[in-house]
């Protein structure tokens, strides 16, 4: 692993941001309540954190999943449009809308502050596997754009089956053996990042404040700008939904979720849990990990994703 | 044919619950088809579930229009539309609802002939709402009265092994008692005969005419409105603030609620949106001096309209 640098608070340290304290959060909210998420959606709550910062001039284009669910006729819980597209396209899509918005705004049809953020809108499931030829090819591009993928860690729309992002062990509803998920999470911060894009970024719905800044700041760049929402699921991840926000900080905590940013080439992390709490804080709250406790203690695996994260801190130079 | 459908909520274990009635009637040598409806409903949101079973070949598809049995994990679904619960409901359904009140009160609420049985479980408490799916099986296996002890408790067994053996005595010693207290009531169900399809008679069509595109694509032209749909039904325990224990801190409440169902006035007070709060209880979990305290939806609406009566 490469190393990466660390630095405390540094989001928008050589730009001035409005979110300086908690304070600074918006109290009244611009996404539209009523949806058909689950009671106690992390990723809803990222969303509505996200849609404050961005504002209502913004062009949602959404592949698949969960949240396609935001917008059925006659309901939507955007100021603005959205347009659904197929698992694997949103970035395509998104590069239809840019195109629209540029030619009309070259043949004067609409002025520059007329202007709108297209924004992509996708699971993991999209974003760590079927759309990722589709990024890959608007990063290329340069697409001014900006990603936002909900991480719930496997296809929750479906049923919870297991995606690219689902963590080593995990029970999902294909890998119901004995020792969960076999395979790993997939890295895709540093698979976007090898891209060179504009800006890259870790996020979580239960740091509001770090999401309010890296959205500002991402809002401020050109170019493709991707973001990564971690999404603790009650319905996938089987725990209690008034726990969204416990599991999400504990994800913080423990070292599993690093928030991070990537801009000018460098790789800076944003919050560094110096005292980490052991992973199994956070495993023992979820119904996914259950057969690491029940009936008896799975040490090894408990050892196994303790140093893992341990490994990934490790390699980050402090 | 026997044909059964089950209301809940998403969550409370009803598409569970199907599944191992219909495990149950496969041991006992039935044919069967078991299915929860995959929609756009969500984790509190209303969902169904249904059963057929039966000794001939079960050529019958789609959702059940005309049920014998309706079961119902959550008695403040009744009274949402969307929900459909006494959706093709005639005198010689069973209903079987999970209700503080009796079944007299229903009967005269709903204006219902047939039987209604009630199984009184605790809501206020969510942890035990995990177990509406097994005390509403067991029930159900008896007023059906095909279904023998032995069969429902390997069912059991079979559907709930994954979550572990301690999940499993839980759930069978709730499916069982219920069970055992419905002895009196063995057989209530009787099965529907089978239509044939010569007798079928197709709806009466509504032509409509063709318009362009333009015209007919469902393109929004309003921002937000969503609001106009009340997920505020989805909940069954209830977010109260107490305004003096509120220290008007950063509005922690709002800003977690997935929903946006919090907002905070201009002197920093949180106000409750419950025509969509859900009731995760973030706020009730996540508030720095526990301003916020959970209680039963189902009281609140009780004294809600104590109140409004007065
Ligand atoms: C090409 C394709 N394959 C399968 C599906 C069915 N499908 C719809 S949503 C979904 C899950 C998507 O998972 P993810 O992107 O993680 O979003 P989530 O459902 O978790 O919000 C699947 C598999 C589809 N729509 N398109
Ligand atoms: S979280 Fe608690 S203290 Fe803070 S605004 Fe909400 S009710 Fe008041
Ligand atoms: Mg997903």
């Amino acid at each position: 692993m490469s190393k990466t640098q660390t630095k405390q608070a540094p989001v928008s340290e050589a730009k001035v941001t409005v979110y300086r304290r908690m304070k600074d959060l918006p109290s009244t909210h611009l996404l539209g309540s009523g949806t058909a998420m689950c009671a106690g959606c992390g990723g809803l709550e990222a969303l509505h954190e996200v849609y404050d910062v961005i504002g209502a001039k913004s062009i949602f284009v959404n592949a698949a999943g969960c949240m396609t669910l935001l917008s059925v006729y006659p309901f939507t819980p955007f100021r603005g449009s959205w347009l659904y597209t197929a698992m694997a396209s949103a970035p395509a899509g998104a590069q239809g809308v840019r195109d629209a918005l540029d030619i009309l705004k070259q043949k004067k049809l609409m002025s520059a502050e007329e202007d709108m953020e297209v924004v992509v809108l996708t699971g993991d499931g999209s974003a760590y596997g079927m759309g990722l030829s589709s990024t890959s090819g608007a990063m290329e591009r340069g697409l001014d754009f900006l990603y936002l993928c909900y991480d719930n860690e496997g296809y929750g729309n479906t049923g919870q089956q297991y995606s690219g992002a689902t963590p080593h062990a995990a029970r999902t509803a294909t890998s119901k053996g004995e020792h969960g998920f076999a395979g790993y999470k997939k890295d895709l911060f540093s698979i976007w990042t090898a891209h060179k894009p504009a800006y890259v970024a870790t996020v979580i719905g239960t740091e509001p404040l770090d999401l309010a800044r890296k959205i500002e700041k991402a809002k401020s760049l050109k170019g493709p700008r991707l973001i990564i929402a971690m999404a603790p699921c009650p319905t996938g991840w089987n725990f209690d939904p008034q726990h969204t926000v416990e599991v999400g900080r504990l994800a913080v905590r423990t070292g599993i979720w690093p928030l991070k940013e990537y801009v000018d080439g460098n790789v800076v992390h944003t919050k560094v849990p110096h005292e980490r709490v052991p992973v199994e804080e956070y495993l023992k709250l979820q119904g996914r990990f259950r057969h690491l406790f029940e009936p008896q203690r799975d040490e090894t695996m408990l050892a196994e994703i303790q140093a893992r994260a341990d490994a990934y801190w490790d390699g980050v130079t402090q | 044919m026997f044909r059964i459908r089950f209301h809940g909520r998403g969550g409370q274990g009803m598409k569970a619950a199907s599944r191992i009635l219909g495990n149950a009637f496969f041991i006992e040598d039935y044919e069967v088809q078991d299915a929860p409806r995959y929609g756009a409903e969500r984790r509190g949101a209303p969902i169904f579930a249904y059963v057929r079973a039966g000794r001939e070949p079960i050529n019958e598809r789609g959702i059940i229009r005309h049920p014998d049995l309706v079961i119902v994990a959550d008695d403040s679904l009744v009274p949402v539309p969307g929900a459909g619960v006494m959706s093709g409901v005639d005198a010689r359904t069973v209903i079987l609802i999970n209700s503080e009140e009796s079944p007299q009160v229903w009967k005269q609420r709903l204006n219902f002939e047939g039987h209604v049985f009630t199984l009184p479980v605790e809501t206020a408490d969510r942890a035990e709402l995990r177990f509406i799916g097994a005390t509403c099986v067991g029930a159900a296996a008896r007023l059906l009265g095909v279904i023998k002890r032995e069969s429902l408790a390997e069912a059991i067994r079979q559907e709930l092994a994954d979550l572990g053996s301690d999940m499993v005595e839980i759930n069978l010693s709730k499916a069982l008692a219920a069970f055992d207290s419905m002895q009196a009531e063995e057989g209530r169900v009787t099965p529907a005969v089978t239509e044939s399809a010569a007798d079928y008679r197709p709806p009466d069509w509504i032509d409509l005419e063709f318009e362009d595109a333009r015209a007919s694509a469902p393109a929004i032209h309003a921002g937000a409105t969503s609001v106009e749909v009340r997920t505020g039904l989805w909940r069954t325990l209830r977010p109260v603030i107490d305004h003096d224990r509120c220290n008007r801190c950063w509005w922690v409440c709002s800003t977690f609620c997935p929903d946006g169902a919090i907002t905070v006035d201009s002197e920093g007070r949180p106000q409750i949106d419950y025509d969509h709060c859900k009731g995760c209880m973030i706020c009730v979990a996540q508030c720095p001096p526990h301003a916020i305290s959970a209680v039963s939806e189902q009281d609140a609406q009780a004294e809600e309209a104590e109140v409004a009566s007065t």
